[in-house]
């Protein structure tokens, strides 16, 4: 990797009491799409917000291009763009003139803003609805128009939280083409998404978050090498899977075994041999299964295994 | 930085003139009402081509109510009516004309009305009583004047009755044998002279003129504009607090808020940038209120568009301050309509917007001290109504500006900027 442009370091951010961002410490660098993996609120949101200088951390570092981005944060925005999760724009403002202002509030003006305004405008296919006031476009044209306002200005960090909720999957591909090629230029671009395999096909490395905590930080290939075959996800009556019963540890084949809410995950090795030594440690304990799933080695398998959780949808 | 403020005022500016509420809130509301007050108020304010029209039942056996009658009708401002569809009106039509609603108010005559008024020394009369009768809910101001004019009117006509007895009386005290040609001759006499005072025909000794104090020029202008006018300005130009916090909710609201706060814009420029086209717009508003009202009715403003101006700008510095102070305080749509609704209302009242501070009692005036609507007016009116200049209005100014610094520091202290 190279020298990174944005440093965070142990950040925390509680919100009354309740902790949001619990110790999160990453770097991204120039040229990388970075994606935050996360559940409902998992502290995704809240920890773009405070690396793009929206709010300071409560504690820990943040370095922008080797600013201290907490103590000088005008220093660092001109550089940064921000696509906030909720729309941000003006619905009774047309397309055009939402943009040429977010521009121009960056200092662009003349010839620069109407050139970066009919870019950004053809990006997310909007050229032809530019004029029409916000409030008349369906909701995925909305999304697009919310895209675009924060690359107006050329950025050199882009922090995404979900920028494609409700966009078709055709204005969807057309998107992640745009920010690959942005990626290619050399930006640097944060990435929240629920959707799987949107950060299994586009980030270069994916942090996995919970509860405001780091569980997992790698290339989403690595994360999913880790899984070996897959998962196993195994129902069993609350006596078998008793801590004492160490069903658990009784099974080999598995490289490693956990049980949380009333379900036993095992990584495997060997899809085969594990199913056998499942059901045979079963029969031997006269224990009947309640539920089975096998899933195949994915992203949704190492977050699943290690929150316990699925993601929306 | 510059260009940064003017693309926020080009902002703002574009979605003010986008928005039906907005503009209806800034420049037809406050129009409306001087058009509906003056209309209304026709009268009550006693201008010259709409008098106030007052039944009489006169049931008096002489001629001392018609004469008290005819006085009212010569003095201006009154239209007395005593008759209707060609008979003599009586207590009863008149009191379902005032129960109705159709005439403000009546004034019985009672039959022993020039009794008793020609009633000579010694002789003791019933009392006569002369009856106003009201609708309870018509206003001070239409009532007072007419009691108050009528009141004068019946003791001058006593006055002049009681002449010629006083002057038989002085006869029969010190020259009991005079003729009664002598005497009529005498009686007549007095009378002219008392007449002569009284203002009966002939110029009179003792009249009353409206002048004003040194410094200050009587504009031509119906009373009710001179209240009016500068009061629904001033009562308009404050709504844009309304205008200002609900941009700034709506701006939290849509998210785009967080854009202008990631934003290289820096605290100063932000808010900056807010204020400055609702300042605008308050400036545009003064000059479409004042211009509109002196185009339609005709009424002079003044001879100090300078005045004018600095006012204005005064009066919107003010409003733009309490703007801030608003926002940070009202944090719910609900809280700003209900905020701003009960602020702005009893700002304008205690003020003078509606009823002018010169009839409300001391301690009322007082309070109306804290009310940058009472200095805005009072601004106004130096120029609209007492015919000063730049300079008399900049104590005025003063004090609004007063009010922008203190509204604007404690708003900016308490605003929340996230
Ligand atoms: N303004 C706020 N006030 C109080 N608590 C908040 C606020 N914003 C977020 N939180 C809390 O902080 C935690 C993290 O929220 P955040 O929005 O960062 O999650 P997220 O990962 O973005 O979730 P999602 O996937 O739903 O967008 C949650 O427990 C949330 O309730
Ligand atoms: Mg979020």
């Amino acid at each position: 990797m190279s020298t990174p442009i944005l440093e965070a370091e142990d950040l925390q951010k509680s919100y009354g009491g309740r902790r949001a961002v619990d110790g999160l410490s990453f770097a991204v660098a120039p040229g990388e799409i970075f994606g935050l993996l996360g559940p409902n609120g998992a502290g995704k949101s809240t920890t773009l917000a405070m690396l793009s200088t929206l709010f300071p951390p409560d504690a820990g570092r943040i370095v922008i291009d080797g600013v201290d981005a907490v103590r000088e944060p005008n220093r660092v925005r001109p550089g940064l763009g921000f696509v906030p999760q909720e729309l941000a724009l003006y619905p009774a403002l047309g397309a055009r003139d939402n943009l040429a202002f977010f521009g121009r509030i960056y200092g662009l003006h003349g010839r620069a803003l109407e050139q970066r305004v009919d870019a950004v405008l053809d990006v997310v296919g909007l050229r032809d609805r530019a004029a029409d006031p916000v409030r008349t476009f369906s909701g995925g044209m909305t999304r697009r128009l919310n895209l675009a306002a924060g690359l107006v200005h050329s950025p050199r960090i882009l922090f995404l939280d979900e920028p494609t909720v409700g966009v078709d999957p055709q204005s969807r591909n057309f998107i992640f083409d745009h920010v690959r090629r942005l990626r290619d230029e050399g930006l640097a671009i944060l990435y929240t998404s629920h959707y799987m395999e949107e950060v299994e096909r586009l980030c270069d490395r994916v942090a996995i978050v919970d509860e405001g905590r780091l569980l997992a930080l790698d290339t989403p290939q690595a994360l999913i090498r880790g899984q070996g075959q897959g998962l196993l996800v195994v129902g069993l009556p609350p006596s078998a899977l008793a801590p004492e019963a160490r069903f658990a540890d009784a099974l080999h084949a598995a490289a490693r075994a956990t049980v949380r809410e009333g379900l036993l995950y095992l990584e495997v090795r060997d899809l085969n041999e594990a199913l056998l030594e499942l059901l045979a440690l079963c029969k031997e304990r006269n224990v009947a299964l309640t539920s089975l799933r096998v899933l195949e080695p994915s992203l949704e398998s190492v977050f699943l295994k290690l929150t316990g959780k699925r993601l929306r949808d | 930085m510059m260009g940064r403020i003017l693309a926020l005022v080009r902002k703002d500016l574009q979605l003010f003139f986008r928005d039906p509420r907005g503009l209806m809130l800034v420049f037809l509301m406050p129009f409306m009402f001087i058009v509906i007050m003056r209309l209304a108020m026709r009268g009550a304010y006693g201008d010259d081509d709409a008098p106030i029209r007052v039944l009489a039942v006169v049931e008096d056996r002489g001629d001392r109510a018609a004469s008290v009658l005819g006085d009212l009708e010569k003095l201006g401002g009154f239209a007395v009516e005593t008759a209707r569809d060609g008979r003599p009106l009586d207590r009863a039509a008149a009191a379902e004309l005032v129960a109705d609603g159709e005439r403000p108010l009546a004034v019985i005559f009672p039959p022993g009305f020039s009794q008793a008024l020609e009633a000579g020394p010694g002789e003791s009369p019933a009392p006569a009583v002369v009856e106003v009768m009201i609708d309870p809910a018509s206003p001070v101001q239409l009532v007072q004047p007419l009691v108050g004019t009528l009141q004068g009117m019946i003791e001058r006509s006593m006055y002049l009755a009681m002449v010629p007895r006083g002057v038989d009386l002085v006869i029969d005290w010190v020259a009991p044998q005079t003729g009664s040609a002598r005497r009529a001759e005498l009686q007549t006499i007095s009378r002219q002279a008392t007449a002569g005072v009284s203002g009966d025909g002939g110029a009179s000794p003792v009249r009353i003129e409206r002048v004003a104090p040194p410094g200050m020029a009587v504009e031509k202008m119906p009373d009710s504009f001179q209240q009016n006018i500068p009061g629904y300005t001033v009562f308009g130009i404050f709504w844009i607090v309304s205008l200002i916090a609900h941009s700034i909710h709506d701006e939290r609201r849509q998210g785009t808020f967080r854009r202008l706060l990631v934003a290289p814009l820096g605290r100063g420029t932000m808010l900056a940038g807010k204020l400055i086209p609702f300042f605008l717009v308050n400036l545009l508003q003064a000059a479409v209120m004042l211009g509109a009202a002196g185009a339609i009715f005709g009424v002079g403003l003044g001879h100090s568009p300078a005045g004018l101006l600095v006012v204005a700008v005064a009066a919107a510095a003010a409003s733009s301050g309490l703007g801030v102070l608003v926002s940070a305080f009202a944090r719910t749509e609900a809280q700003i309509g209900g905020l701003t609704t009960m602020l702005l209302l009893a700002l304008s009242a205690v003020g003078g917007c509606f009823v002018p501070r010169v009839i409300m009692p001391d301690w009322l005036r007082t309070v109306g001290l804290a009310s940058p609507h009472a200095w805005a007016l009072d601004g106004f009116q130096d120029i609209l109504v007492r015919g000063q200049g730049v300079v008399d209005v900049l104590p005025r100014a003063g004090a609004l500006l007063a009010f922008a610094a203190v509204f604007f520091l404690v708003g900016v202290w308490r605003f929340r900027f996230e």
